[in-house]
């Protein structure tokens, strides 16, 4: 069977594209689909967090092409020359992203990345809790003891405590880093567990009442049960936009601006976000979203939940030691 | 000591129990209708969904294709070594394959990521099935060495002796005489070192390319997303094909 | 004869060489460097890797990881002993029993532990179980902690223990055993006085065949022990992955090498110069 695969490739004499994505992060069809009018191939692999795809593309031989950093890792990414220039003339649909994804914090002439889909971090729960969660200090509740988890994600978990202490998810305050360090400890006898998208089976069938969750995951566990809601904690909450990059070691670099124009389309984007369960930065594709998707309220939330969002920034590299360091302690505790 | 039998035999029972009822609950629920722990009916749709899925059945022939790579050279090699052992002791050697034997398998795959790397910078070549491949064999070869001495410890070496007396050269001596000898701890070594080669997750995904997604990578991906019964069908399917593997090497390790 | 030798073990020097040598050269010269400004090595030069781990925090999770690799190697005895006994005294059908145990073994060891969260969660097998016998009633909590973590390594690991116990009780000879019966002595007695003593090499390899993989795992803590747990492996993991610093991650990695070294060196004899 495989063999067969193989002898195939090698009389494939399409030119070939390596796209390195996040799991469950694409339409079924916008592969075949863009396989199908360009007449490329397109080898798709997955990874679950920005750390593996680091991992694998730091020594700039990794053979990917095209790979999807959150916002927080292409600067990182710049400084130790991973990137390759994005040549905005290529990407006339630029112009369908959103206004505040247009000129963005981490890219402001988006001369290195595209950006792609939007995840946001609350709080996911079962609506048999009365009254139901609102504020990341419900998550030091009593009554969830060992009935509710936190995200494995050290950047995760301080920004919840730091915005449960009013500040800002970004600070890199010694101060500030250990208090929030403090509170997580609090938490910790709490815990269940510190889970990522595993735990999704396990708030539907009830063992996990609350979970700190990002929005894309929730609305996945929403659509298996109607028992599941989510919610944006009213002390503000962590927002990672992902973006597309093309690595510098790709040598297919005009191949991959392709696949890049072919995500921006407003039709594919819609057709990417509604399949994933995320929220778009593309404007003109929201447009073309179902109703019920467009106004749902934990992908597309109203104007005043969006305000209080705050963009998760790069860490420099001292309060990331100490981050790091922090994380450490609050895992051994 | 006849008294302590019939204890030791509950016991057994028992531990085999414990060995192999989780094994036999895992591929059981595989043919379960529901995704969950409630049993709602017969069904082979979680086999059907695992071959329908191209990714995990692509990563099963990558598994494959590297497994047997990696047992080819590895058996040869270690075959070799273990020849050249049992005519003289190699401390050096032996102290290191040893090593590679106990070193924690993260630590292995930083340090040949690392190596791969590092050698980059010199050779244009990328990660790929070759890497994984290299990586096999270097942590597959104590294992085949083990086996294949342990047989040889029980072939007579005036044998060879009588061979070399009789006019046969060295390589005359080892082809005709030790070899056949050898021969099913080889193959028993070979069907050791394909399962380590086919399990291995650790140090596959971090030496791993574009096109060298392994059966284990793709497992491990699955079920950190949930609870999902296709992982059940492949682990079934993987149970029962490994443990036909090792009963027929087992059956020739005692010939 | 020396010829042909060298030739033979010629193939293995040069992949022990590159493949397992210069490798770990690397990590150690990682060791010594400085973690880049976002992520990664550079220079200076510097021991500060190797300070940074005199830190009580570190020393703990080496102590942590020692208690439950301790812990998963003394239940691998207790549970593996009588198992080794019981097949060594098995006549014909030693090697079936034995292949019994390698068995499950050699399937894939995600699996295995993948089989093991699958049984001890709240919904799983176990909780449902006892729940419809109407023996609790609220599921118990026996996944994500380090007893779940323990139970997986356990469970992983049991044959590395059987198998050189087997080894060892399979070449004792019976007629100590005879001897001390005639002496009077009552099995347990016997058990105690002659087999377990006698058995000394054998539960020294199994245990440090057990405890060794165990001190470092890394997967088994993640996935059964939700997070909660930090061993060496973990923290290994951590380093080269969320924090990008290679230099700390790499000290930390030859430490344990360096202890699994102290280990072999004190509990492994060098009794023959082959291997095992």
């Amino acid at each position: 069977m495989s063999a067969a695969g193989l002898a195939a490739c090698s009389r494939d004499r399409r030119p070939r594209l390596n796209i390195f994505n996040w799991s469950d992060y694409i339409a079924p069809d916008t592969v075949p689909k863009f396989e199908a009018e360009t007449g490329i191939r397109i080898r798709y692999g997955i990874y679950e967090s920005n750390e593996e795809m680091l991992a694998r593309v730091m020594g700039g031989n990794s053979g990917w092409d095209v790979v999807f950093p959150t916002d927080y890792i292409v600067k990182p990414m710049l400084a130790n020359d991973l990137l390759a220039p994005v040549h905005r003339e290529e990407l006339p649909d630029l112009a369908q992203l959103e206004p505040r994804f247009q000129r963005p914090d981490w890219d402001p002439d988006l001369k290195w990345s595209v950006p792609y889909m939007v995840i946001a971090a609350g709080i996911a729960y079962n609506r048999k809790l009365n009254p139901p969660p609102r504020t990341w200090a419900d998550m030091w509740d009593e009554r969830l003891r060992g009935r509710m988890t936190m995200l494995d994600d050290p950047f995760d978990v301080l920004g919840a405590c730091l915005k449960k202490l009013g500040l800002s998810v970004n600070s890199a305050d010694p101060g500030e880093l250990r208090r929030a360090q403090a509170e997580a400890i609090r938490q910790k006898p709490l815990l269940r567990a510190y889970l990522n998208a595993e735990v999704r089976d396990q708030l539907v069938s009830g063992d996990v009442m609350a979970a700190h969750m990002w929005n894309t995951t929730a609305q996945q566990a929403m659509d298996s049960s109607p028992d599941i809601g989510f919610a944006y904690p009213e002390e503000g909450y962590a927002v990672y936009p992902d973006c597309a990059v093309i690595l510098r070691e790709s040598k297919r670099q005009e191949l991959a601006h392709k696949f890049l124009h072919f995500l921006l389309r407003p039709d594919i984007a819609a057709a990417n976000a509604l399949a994933s369960r995320t929220t778009t930065t593309n404007a003109g594709a929201r447009k073309l979203l179902p109703p019920v998707f467009r106004d749902n309220p934990t992908l597309y939330p109203g104007p005043d939940v969006v305000a209080r969002g705050e963009w998760a920034k790069t860490v420099n590299p001292a309060p990331q030691r100490l981050r790091d360091r922090l994380w450490t302690e609050i895992k051994s505790a | 000591m006849k008294r302590l039998a019939a204890p030791l035999a509950i016991y057994a029972v028992l531990a085999y129990l414990f060995l192999h009822l989780p094994l036999l609950i895992l591929a059981g629920f595989s043919f379960n209708e529901s995704r969950f722990t409630v049993w709602r009916g017969f069904s082979l749709n979680w086999y059907r969904a695992a071959f329908q899925n191209q990714q995990l059945m692509e990563a099963a022939g990558n598994s494959l294709i590297i497994a047997i790579f990696a047992t080819i050279f590895a058996t040869i090699i270690g075959t070799l070594c273990a020849y050249g052992f049992w005519k003289r002791s190699s401390p050096v050697l032996a102290g290191s394959l040893y090593m590679s034997l106990v070193t924690p398998e993260i630590v292995s795959g930083i340090s040949l990521l690392a190596f791969y790397q590092w050698i980059f910078r010199f050779l244009r070549v990328q990660l790929g099935m070759h890497t994984v491949i290299l990586a096999h064999v270097s942590f597959s070869i104590a294992y085949v060495v083990i086996v294949v001495m342990a047989r040889l410890r029980t072939v007579d070496a005036s044998l060879e002796e009588a061979a070399l007396d009789l006019g046969a050269n060295e390589w005359q001596a080892f082809r005709y005489v030790t070899l056949p000898a050898i021969l099913p701890g080889i193959i028993a070594a070979a069907m050791l070192a394909f399962t380590v080669s086919f399990d291995d997750y650790v140090i596959t995904s971090m030496v791993a390319g574009v096109d060298s997604e392994t059966l284990p990578m793709v497992i491990y991906a699955i079920a950190r997303r949930g609870v999902n019964p296709v992982v059940n069908a492949i682990s079934a399917l993987i149970v029962v094909g490994f443990g036909s593997l090792i009963l027929i090497s087992e059956r020739l390790r005692a010939a | 004869m020396k010829r042909l030798r060298a030739w033979f073990l010629a193939p293995t020097w040069a992949v022990m060489l590159t493949l397992f040598v210069v490798p770990l050269a690397i990590i150690f010269a990682y060791s010594l460097l400085t973690r880049g400004t976002w992520g990664g090595i550079s220079q200076p030069w510097s021991l500060e890797s190797y300070r940074r781990l005199a830190d009580p925090i570190y020393l703990g999770i080496v102590w942590r990881s020692f208690w439950i690799a301790g812990a998963a190697t003394v239940l691998c005895l207790a549970l593996g002993f009588p198992l080794a006994l019981f097949i060594s005294r098995s006549g014909k059908r030693k090697n079936l029993y034995l292949s019994l145990v390698i068995l499950p073994f050699w399937t894939s060891f995600l699996v295995r532990t993948y089989a093991w969260m699958f049984l001890l969660r709240d919904t799983g097998l176990i909780n449902t179980a006892l729940q419809k016998l109407g023996l609790i009633h609220d599921p118990l909590p026996l996944l994500y902690n380090d007893g779940a973590v323990i139970v997986g390594l356990v469970y992983g690991y049991l044959p590395f223990m059987v198998l050189p116990l087997y080894a060892t009780l399979e070449r004792l000879d019976r007629n100590l055993l005879e001897a001390a019966a005639d002496l009077g002595a009552k099995p347990w007695v016997a058990l105690t006085r002659v087999i377990i003593p006698l058995s000394a090499p054998g539960i020294r390899a199994g245990a440090i065949l057990v405890f060794i993989p165990c001190l470092g795992a890394y997967l088994t803590p993640d996935l059964l022990g939700g997070g909660k747990t930090v061993m060496i492996g973990n923290l290994i993991q951590n380093q080269f992955t969320t924090a990008r610093d290679w230099p700390f991650g790499s000290a930390v990695s030859l430490t344990l090498m360096a202890i699994v070294l102290v280990l072999l060196l004190v509990f492994v004899r060098r009794e023959e110069g082959g291997l095992v």
